[in-house]
């Protein structure tokens, strides 16, 4: 409730005062504040309006101080704020977004301003969940903030011509953000916040403020898909259970149907994007009983088109296992040879467990441990590490 | 994602073959770079460790866990140091050690955390 009104606070005070970076801090305060207040005393009338007051208060007193009044005629109206009749609130919120997820900064920057300045994370929360100490955090976003001004990006919706590429980058940050908190959310990083229900918040937010977008609504959807099954994701000890393996009654129902109903509503209705096709797949593999009942010539369909849409190595990969599951091990492996050579799989441990896990239905069992022991040499996670070693294990 | 850099050797191995000057300097380019690391909003965690010689190395021997006296590497192989940074890739985890190496001069190793995510 209090994250939600942070990019709505936070858009109108830059748009009165033009400073981003002062204004996110004391929006930053008084949502500090109101965690404070609002639990201690009753629920204000209008929670917008108290934030609002609160943080431009915050505002007033920082200028008061003689340091800040210098900095803020340093600093003045380097975020330009396009003049004009007030912008609705989803409008602030986007023009938000877009300037968070700036092309000019890291990506690691984007992610860190963005739960900040959208989600409304405090920088504890936000370095918590990073794993990082809130120094390191604080001075992140400080850098990013700082990127911001000099880079002279706007407090505004990007043009008709820029948007498509600049949506593309927000989206992308929302799925490392989602990507983060799910595969982290098991093991020994337990009480991390939760980025997966931040990101799904913030994406369905963003869904909300563009339903047209297909690609908003694919990712949505392929979140929801994807996050259902996290309950059947890992056991108790943090040890992983690959998709084939999980017990498919412990997936959430609800969240399955959500991220279908949604994919139905937007296929067909824009062009396809990679997020839809993942989500798609996502789905068939949500749909089926059991894993024996996968419907995959359809998955293979899906992949295929996923490749036209948005070819690289990692679809490929995905696709060989398709391939290997409607055609046999063989014709999965054939494709496989096909990455050898690609730079960009060089040193990845994905392809070698792939490999592993087709020469294993293959039935080479030596080969098939050979390639999960490389994949495990070549893993950067200690739960995968342990899986791939295990399986090489039980075809010693 | 994060890396370990790691130093070896020992400051009286770098006193005996840099002389006292280069000793002042390093200190001072270590606290510099522990700056920048902190400014840049990558440095995650960083510390020196006692000389090796001062190292006990606990081992399995007839049944039984033993510690001696020394560390496990010779001590010039021994870990003196570390940072673990969070960095954008690789590339800017090398180049962290490249400005260390640069300076002195001794080969510095710089290993992945085991902090990415699973793939399924």
């Amino acid at each position: 409730m209090l994250r939600e009104l942070a990019p709505q606070v936070l858009g109108a005070l830059v748009r009165r005062h033009g400073q981003f970076d002062a204004c996110e801090d004391a929006v930053q305060e008084a949502l500090l504040a109101a965690s404070q207040q609002w639990r201690d005393k009753s629920f204000p009338e209008d929670p917008r309006s108290w934030l609002m007051t609160v943080a431009s208060r915050r505002l007033v007193d920082e200028w008061r101080s003689e340091g800040a009044r210098r900095r803020r005629e340093e600093t003045a109206a380097r975020i330009e704020v396009p003049g004009g009749a007030a912008a609705a609130d989803h409008d602030d919120t986007l023009a938000l977004l877009y300037l968070c997820c700036h092309p000019s900064l890291s990506v690691a920057s984007q992610l860190a301003l963005t739960l900040r300045a959208v989600g409304g994370l405090s920088t504890a929360e936000i370095a918590n969940a990073f794993l990082v100490p809130e120094a390191t955090m604080a001075q992140r976003i400080s850098r990013a903030k700082e990127s911001i001004r000099s880079a002279g990006a706007r407090f505004e919706l990007p043009s008709a011509a820029e948007q498509a590429e600049r949506l593309r980058v927000v989206l992308h940050a929302l799925y490392l953000v989602f990507n983060e908190g799910y595969l982290t959310s098991s093991g020994p990083a337990l009480n991390r916040t939760d980025l997966t229900a931040e990101a799904i918040r913030l994406t369905r937010m963003l869904h909300a403020l563009l339903p047209a977008e297909g690609e908003v609504a694919g990712l949505l959807a392929l979140m929801l898909l994807t996050e259902a099954r996290r309950p059947a994701r890992t056991l108790a000890d943090g040890s992983l259970v690959p998709l084939d393996e999980q017990r498919r009654d412990l997936w959430d129902r609800a969240q399955i149907s959500e991220g279908i109903a949604l994919l139905t509503r937007t296929l067909g209705t824009t062009s396809v994007g990679p997020y839809q096709m993942q989500a798609a797949i996502a789905a068939v593999h949500d749909e089926a009983p059991t894993a024996a009942a996968t419907d995959w010539p359809q998955i293979l369909a899906l992949y295929d088109v996923l490749e036209r849409v948005s070819p690289g190595p990692v679809v490929t990969l995905n696709r060989a296992v398709a391939l290997a599951m409607v055609h046999g091990p063989g014709a999965g492996l054939a494709l496989l040879g096909s990455l050898d050579e690609d730079p960009r799989m060089s040193r990845n441990h994905r392809l070698e467990a792939v490999r592993g896990h087709l020469l294993e239905l293959a039935g080479d069992q030596p080969a098939a441990r050979e390639a999960y022991l490389r994949a495990a040499r070549m893993s950067a996670s200690i739960p995968e590490q342990r899986y791939l070693v295990l399986r090489a294990a039980r075809l010693a | 994602m994060k890396y370990m850099i790691m130093t070896f050797g020992s400051a009286e191995a770098g006193l005996a073959a840099m002389g006292k000057e280069w000793m002042l300097e390093m200190i001072q380019f270590m606290n510099k770079l522990d700056e920048d690391l902190k400014k840049s909003g990558e440095l995650v965690s960083g510390e020196g460790l006692a000389d090796g010689s001062q190292a006990k190395t606990v081992r399995f021997e007839n049944g039984i866990s033993v510690a001696t006296d020394g560390p496990f590497a010779e001590s010039k192989e021994s870990l003196v140091g570390y940072w673990i940074v969070d960095v954008e890739n690789e590339d800017r985890a090398i180049a962290i050690a490249s400005r260390i190496v640069d300076f002195v001069k001794v080969p510095i190793e710089v290993r992945r955390v085991m902090d990415a995510p699973p793939d399924f």
